[in-house]
């Protein structure tokens, strides 16, 4: 009988066994070519994954969805190696996006697993870290061509901080063509304040997270089409 | 004639309960004070639950409360903002001892904070709480700190063995930073007394 990968390596994720998920990985790979794993193995089992987290149940912890984002970044850096030296792109270009935490906000977690997630969903995500001005995170959009920017907070005290980061972007005159992603523990208990402070989206777990930049990105390019070059 | 009012109530995270039994027995602060576990930081839903009941029961009593937390739930600043109620400034128990730029200044440079009870119960909160085992519990934390530091608020003798054992076992090096109870007794003091004044509107 053919093994089920994907129930494994979700088996392993749930057991925080970062090791045995990389285990099943290898394993999949005999005989397969190694670009293949994010489509066929690591997407469909993160998606699993992130179903699970969202709904609370499955087992899911800090330390399991610390060690998927891992898993993930595994898988990522094991593909770029391998297409460095095959002189092949890794993944299909997407983004710019950008990824930190607002002002104030000193809790990384939740923002490492969201790049973790996107760069392995083929992302270009510009980690900006902790403690993060409006004014930063809009000039690096600026900067880079970014459509779309993952605002992370812990608490309301430092969520409330978003609704700065929203009033920067429409100061600009950037409603629409920039669009604002929140996540963090206090958007989960309450996700009335995703709209109150101004957010465009959310996800229930930063396994989520491609699919809610994917929306977002196709809603940037309503308000103004990508430059050439740029787009998922 | 007219009597003073009654020192309003606090309800307060029990990681202050020793530094705040300090306080009340060197006179510097006279407060009825009920405590909370703090181990409902870990369950932000269900310290929301119980601290709403606190503040109904002692609304009832018609008394004015004094939040002894950080913003540790999701309505922490509903409840602040209700008459008669106040908090503590902070956005966390270790900001609100250390004061704020000396809160941030420290978590730039990536300290991981242990008060005097968590440092005591520091297996339950990274084992069984975060489920943090074996190896991950040191990537993880090398990855996202620098180093552990112990408040060390001088009511009790600095725990060197369970700090050496967290240590060891988070795969980062500990510092004990000593700290006054005088940040912690002002913030009190302003939240009574801001409680007070939100009934005065």
């Amino acid at each position: 009988m053919d093994r089920n990968y994907s129930r494994d390596l979700l088996e392993a994720i749930q057991k925080a066994d970062r090791a045995g998920a990389n285990a099943v990985v290898d394993a999949w790979a005999m005989g397969r070519s190694f670009h293949r794993v994010i489509p066929e193995l690591l997407a469909p089992t993160l998606e699993t994954f992130g179903k699970l987290w969202a709904q609370g149940t499955g087992g899911v912890s800090l330390a399991t969805g610390y060690v998927a984002s891992k898993v993930a970044e595994d898988v990522l850096s094991r593909l770029l190696l391998e297409s460095a030296s095959r002189e092949t792109p890794a993944l299909p270009a997407k983004g710019p996006v950008l990824v930190g935490n607002v002002e104030d906000d000193f809790h990384p977690l939740g923002r490492k697993m969201v790049a973790a997630f996107l760069r392995a969903a083929g992302w270009e995500v510009h980690d900006l870290g902790v403690d993060i001005g409006p004014a930063q995170f809009v000039d690096m959009a600026e900067e880079t061509g970014a459509r779309v920017i993952g605002a992370s907070a812990m608490m309301f005290t430092t969520a409330k901080n978003v609704a700065k980061l929203r009033d920067e972007i429409d100061r600009r005159g950037l409603r629409g063509r920039l669009q604002l992603a929140v996540g963090g523990a206090v958007f989960k208990l309450r996700p009335e304040l995703v709209e109150a402070f101004g957010g465009d989206g959310t996800a229930a777990s930063a396994a989520e997270a491609p699919a809610l930049f994917e929306r977002l990105w196709q809603q940037a390019l309503t308000f103004e089409p990508a430059p050439g070059g740029m787009r998922p | 004639m007219t009597l003073d009012p009654p020192p309003p109530r606090c309800i307060a995270c029990s990681i202050f309960r020793r530094e705040i039994e300090s306080l009340q027995a060197s006179g510097a602060l006279d407060l009825a004070v009920d405590y909370l576990p703090s181990m409902l930081h870990m369950v932000p839903d269900r310290l929301d639950t119980r601290l709403a009941a606190s503040l109904t029961e002692a609304g009832a009593q018609g008394q004015e409360v004094l939040i002894a937390f950080g913003d540790c739930c999701g309505h922490m600043e509903d409840f602040r903002a209700k008459p008669g109620i106040d908090r503590t400034e902070g956005i966390n128990c270790c900001e609100i001892i250390l004061g704020r730029e000396a809160y941030r200044r420290l978590r730039r440079e990536g300290a991981f904070f242990l008060m005097p009870e968590w440092a005591l119960s520091w297996r339950q909160v990274f084992m069984s709480q975060l489920g943090l085992l074996g190896t991950n519990a040191k990537t993880f934390m090398q990855e996202m700190h620098t180093r552990l530091i112990y408040l060390d608020t001088g009511i009790q003798p600095v725990p060197w063995q369970a700090l050496n054992e967290a240590s060891e076992y988070l795969g980062l090096p500990v510092e004990v930073l000593p700290v006054s109870l005088d940040p912690l007794l002002a913030s009190l003091r302003e939240a009574a007394r801001s409680a007070r004044r939100h009934d005065d509107r």
